[in-house]
C-alpha cells in the first residue's frame, strides 16, 4: 500500500491543492489545453461569482421550497443525499465567455432532479416560473439593496428531468468556489441561471414577481439586447448557442514547420455538435476536423485537425454546427447591443517556421 | 429494542393474540386448525426455526417461518424473522419483501427499516437504500441510534455518501458521543466540508479526558481539514499535534510528510519520517516516502538504503524501483540505475515503457553500451511503437555510431510526433552540421529556439 493510498483510506483523499477562500467575488478560467480527454477537472473548472462566496456548513445548510406549493419543505443535505440521485455530462458556459475564450468547462454532474424537489413541495398548477437563490449577497447594482443572487427560470425547464440539484463534479462533492454544498444546473442553459449555493426555491405564478431577481435589478442584466428598426428589444438569455475554441495552438505562437495537431473543444446548448470545421488561412478555406469524443446533448466533443504546417504566417479559426442546424457565425451580429452570447469563429494568429 | 431475539418473541405474542384467520397470505393453503391448535403449532414452528437458525440450517428455518407466516399473517415479527432466514441463506429478494411486510405490519419500529436498508444495499440496489433511509428519515427523525448504527454500518459498507447523510442525521437528533462525532468530522472532511470537520475534529482534539489515541486522530483530521481549506500552516500544526499525542499512529506521519512534501520541503518530510521509523521500526509504508524524501534532501546514499530495504520488504511495489531508479541516476550510477529497472521489468515485465527507461539507463553508461540500447528500444517497439522518447533516444544512439541516415529518420520521426519539443531538434541540427549541412542546421537551431518562447501548457 502506497502513501498514497493511505491518505486516501484515512480521508485525505481530497488534500490535493485549493486555493484558499478569499473573501471577494473570484473570476477565474484555465486555459482549455490543460484538459485530458474532455473532462475538465474539479481544479481547472471555471469560476465566475457575483458576490463573496459564503461558507456553508453541512450541518445547517438547508434548501427551502416554497410559494406557489401545497406543501412547502425545507430539504437538509441528508435529505438530498438520500434522495434518487441522476448523472448529467454537462458544459456549463458563462454567457460572458470571449470568442475562443476559456470561461466554459464539461463536467459529469451528479444531483437530485429539480422536478422531484417540486414534485415533493406539490407543486401548484399556476406555475409558471421559479426564482432560485443562492446563499450569496451582495449589491448587484450600485442603487439595489443588497440581496441574494437569484434567478427566474421557467417552470418547464424546471421540471426538465436533467435539471438538477447538483451536489456532486466528476465524482467528488462540489468545491466551495463551485457552489458547495448543492447548487442548481440548467444543462443546455448558460451558467447564471445555474446558481451556486442554493438555498431557496420559490415557485411562481405568471403574475408573480421573483423578489430577489426584480428588486436586486437582476431582471436587467444577462438579457439579449436586439436593435431593430422598431426599437431595442430584450430577451432573457437561454439557450447556449453553438460554439468552439481552440485550444492549442495559442495566439501568437511561433511553431516550427511540420505536422501539428491543431485541437479543441465544440458545445451548443440544443441538439448536439454535428460536425466541426478548421480553417488556417482566415476563413478563406475551411476543413473538416475529427470528432475524437461522442457526441451527446449539453456535454463538449474534443476534435483535432492534423495540419501539416509549412513557414509562414496563419490565422486559425474553428467552426462549429450542430444537429439543429444552428452554426457558428463568423463575425459578431452587429445588431448586438449586449455582451452576452460571444460565439463567433475568433481568429487566432500564428507563425510557422 | 436492539436483539433480533428479544425483537421475535415480544412482537410474536403480541401478533398470536391479534390473530386473524381471514388475512391469510395469497400463496399460503387455507388452515384448518382452530384457534388453540394454531397457537401451538406456531409454538412448535418458532421453536422449529430458532434451533434450525442456530444451527445454521436456514433453508429449514425459511419453511418453518413461511408456515408460521401463513399461520399469522398479520405478525410484524414472524416476517421479520422470516426475512432474516431468507437474508441468511442468501435470498436477498424474498428477504426485502419479507422485511416490507414487516415494516408495513409494524410502521412504529425501525428494525425492519434498518433491515431493508442491508439486504437492498446486499442486492446492490442503491436507490431502494436511499428510499429506506429517507422513509426512516420522515418516520424517526428524533432516533439517534439509529442513524447512528446506520451510518456505521454503511461506513463498513463504503457507502460513504449515504453514511454523511445518515450521520449528520444522527447529529441533528441528538448530541453525538465521541467517536460517532469523530466519524462526522472525517467524512465531513471527505465530503470538502472542511469548516464543519475542523470544528467537530479539533473539539475532539481539546477535549481532555479523552484517550491520548482518539485525540490524535481528531487533530490528525483537523490537519487534513486545514490542509484541503487551504490553511498549511494550521494542518502542519495540527499534525505535529497529532503526532505528539499519540507516536504510534502511522499516518500522522505519513500525512505530514505528505504535506511538507507537496512545497518541496524535503528535510523536514524526512525527518517526521525518520521520527515515526524510531517509535515504528516494523513501519513498511513509512520506508518508500522516507527514501524518496531523503533523495530529494540531496542525501542520496542514505534514501537509496531506504529505498533498498523497502524493495527486500515489499518487493511487488513498482513505484519503489523507480524511486531507486532515480536515486541511483542521482548517484551517478546508471548501471544500477540499468540493475533495478530490469529487475522491475522481470517482476512486471508489463510494466508501461519500462524498457525505453532501462534504455535510458544503457544510454548513460560510461561508454554507452548502444547495442543493448537499441535491443531495449526494439523491446519498447512492441508495446509502445513510434513513442517520440524511444525515436529520440534511437536517433542519438545512430547519431553516436554514425548511423546517419538512420539517425536522421529516427529523429524526424520524434518531431513530427511531437513537435514541441526541443530536444531531437538539437540532435538534428548536431547531425546537419556533422553532415556539413550548414543551412539545415542553423534553421533546426532556429527552431528550437523558437520554441523556448512559448508559455507554458
Amino acid at each position: 500500500m502506497t502513501r498514497r493510498e493511505l491518505l486516501v483510506l484515512s480521508g485525505a483523499g481530497l488534500i490535493s491543492p485549493r486555493p484558499s477562500r478569499g473573501s471577494g467575488p473570484q473570476n477565474l478560467s484555465y486555459p482549455l489545453s490543460g484538459i485530458d480527454g474532455t473532462i475538465t477537472p474539479q481544479d481547472l473548472f471555471f469560476v465566475r461569482d457575483h458576490f463573496s462566496p459564503p461558507r456553508l456548513s453541512l450541518e445547517t445548510w438547508q434548501l427551502s421550497v416554497e410559494g406557489r406549493v401545497s406543501r412547502p419543505r425545507k430539504f437538509s443535505f441528508s435529505d438530498v443525499l438520500e434522495l434518487p440521485a441522476r448523472q448529467v455530462e454537462s458544459v456549463l458556459e458563462c454567457s460572458g465567455n470571449a470568442a475562443g475564450g476559456s470561461a466554459a468547462s464539461n463536467g459529469k454532474w451528479e444531483g437530485v432532479p429539480i422536478s422531484f424537489l417540486l414534485e415533493k413541495a406539490g407543486i401548484g398548477r399556476d406555475a409558471a416560473f421559479v426564482e432560485l437563490e443562492g446563499a450569496d449577497t451582495g449589491r448587484l447594482l450600485a442603487q439595489s439593496p443588497p440581496l441574494p443572487f437569484a434567478q427566474v427560470v421557467p417552470v418547464e425547464k424546471c421540471l426538465d428531468a436533467s435539471s438538477l440539484l447538483a451536489y456532486k463534479l466528476n465524482g467528488l462533492f462540489l468545491p466551495p468556489r463551485n457552489g458547495f454544498p448543492a447548487r442548481a444546473l440548467f444543462p443546455g442553459w448558460y451558467g447564471m441561471t445555474s446558481v451556486k449555493w442554493l438555498r431557496r426555491i420559490v415557485v411562481l405564478s405568471e403574475e408573480d414577481r421573483g423578489s430577489a431577481f426584480h428588486q436586486s435589478g437582476m431582471n436587467r442584466v444577462y438579457n439579449r439586447v436586439i436593435e431593430t428598426p422598431e426599437g431595442r428589444k430584450t430577451i432573457p438569455l437561454t439557450s447556449v448557442q453553438v460554439k468552439s475554441a481552440i485550444a492549442w495552438p495559442y495566439e501568437g505562437m511561433n511553431l516550427p514547420a511540420g505536422n501539428h495537431a491543431v485541437w479543441g473543444f465544440s458545445w451548443t446548448g440544443t441538439g448536439e455538435i454535428r460536425d466541426v470545421s478548421v480553417s488556417v488561412d482566415g476563413g478563406r478555406s475551411w476543413n473538416a476536423a475529427k470528432l475524437d469524443s461522442p457526441g451527446g446533448p449539453y456535454r463538449w466533443v474534443r476534435w483535432t485537425f492534423a495540419w501539416n504546417a509549412a513557414p509562414g504566417e496563419y490565422t486559425l479559426m474553428s467552426r462549429a454546427a450542430d444537429s439543429m442546424g444552428h452554426q457558428q457565425p463568423l463575425t459578431r451580429d452587429k445588431s448586438r447591443k449586449d455582451v452576452y452570447e460571444l460565439n463567433w469563429c475568433l481568429p487566432l494568429r500564428c507563425t510557422v517556421r | 429494542m436492539n436483539s433480533t431475539g428479544a425483537y421475535r418473541c415480544a412482537a410474536l405474542c403480541v401478533e398470536i393474540l391479534a390473530l386473524s384467520a381471514g388475512l391469510l397470505a395469497a400463496d399460503c393453503p387455507p388452515s384448518t386448525l382452530g384457534r388453540e391448535e394454531t397457537v401451538r403449532r406456531l409454538q412448535q414452528l418458532d421453536q422449529a426455526a430458532q434451533t434450525s437458525m442456530r444451527q445454521g440450517r436456514y433453508p429449514e428455518a425459511m419453511r418453518a417461518y413461511r408456515e408460521q407466516s401463513c399461520l399469522a399473517p398479520d405478525s410484524s415479527g414472524v416476517f421479520y424473522a422470516l426475512g432474516t432466514a431468507e437474508a441468511a441463506s442468501g435470498d436477498f429478494l424474498s428477504a426485502r419483501k419479507s422485511f416490507a411486510a414487516a415494516d408495513r405490519l409494524e410502521p412504529s419500529n425501525s428494525l425492519p427499516l434498518a433491515m431493508l436498508v442491508r439486504v437492498n444495499l446486499s442486492i446492490g440496489d442503491i436507490d431502494s437504500v436511499k428510499a429506506a433511509l429517507w422513509d426512516a428519515a420522515g418516520r424517526f427523525p428524533r432516533d439517534s441510534n439509529f442513524h447512528g448504527a446506520m451510518a456505521r454500518f454503511l461506513i463498513q459498507n463504503k457507502q460513504y455518501d449515504l453514511a454523511l447523510a445518515e450521520s449528520l442525521r444522527a447529529r441533528e437528533a441528538g448530541s453525538p458521543d465521541d467517536s460517532a462525532r469523530m466519524e462526522l468530522a472525517v467524512l465531513e472532511n471527505t465530503a470538502g466540508a472542511y469548516d464543519d470537520a475542523i470544528r467537530n475534529a479539533s473539539a475532539l482534539a481539546q477535549k481532555t479526558g479523552l484517550p491520548d489515541s482518539l485525540r490524535a486522530s481528531a487533530a490528525g483530521v483537523a490537519g487534513l481539514s486545514y490542509e484541503g481549506a487551504g490553511q498549511r500552516d494550521a494542518a502542519i500544526a495540527h499534525l505535529r499535534d497529532a503526532i505528539r499525542l499519540d507516536p504510534s499512529r502511522e499516518n500522522s506521519y505519513l500525512a505530514l510528510a505528505f504535506i511538507l512534501e507537496k512545497t518541496q520541503r524535503f528535510r523536514e518530510a524526512a525527518e517526521v519520517l525518520e521520527q515515526g521509523r524510531r517509535h515504528l521500526p516494523d513501519s513498511t509504508a513509512i520506508l518508500l516516502p522516507l527514501g524518496s524524501d531523503l533523495v530529494g534532501a540531496e542525501q542520496v546514499q542514505a534514501g537509496i538504503g531506504v529505498l533498498n530495504e523497502f524493495i527486500r520488504k515489499s518487493p511487488e511495489e513498482p513505484k519503489a524501483y523507480l524511486e531507486l531508479a532515480d536515486a541511483y541516476r542521482k548517484a551517478g550510477d546508471p548501471r544500477q540505475e540499468a540493475k533495478t529497472l530490469q529487475d522491475l521489468a522481470q517482476r512486471k515485465p508489463e510494466y508501461p515503457r519500462i524498457h525505453r527507461l532501462i534504455a535510458s539507463a544503457l544510454f548513460n553508461l560510461t561508454p554507452p553500451d548502444y547495442p543493448a540500447v537499441l535491443a531495449e528500444l526494439d523491446r519498447a517497439d512492441q508495446t509502445a511503437p513510434d513513442d517520440p522518447d524511444a525515436l529520440y533516444l534511437r536517433g542519438k544512439v545512430f547519431l553516436a555510431t554514425h548511423r546517419d541516415a538512420e539517425a536522421e529518420t529516427a529523429l524526424r520521426r520524434s518531431i513530427e510526433k511531437r513537435p514541441m519539443d526541443p530536444g531531437p531538434y538539437y540532435q538534428l541540427a548536431r547531425l546537419y552540421q556533422k553532415l556539413g549541412k550548414k543551412d539545415l542546421a542553423q534553421d533546426t537551431l532556429a527552431r528550437m529556439q523558437s520554441l523556448k518562447n512559448l508559455p507554458a501548457k
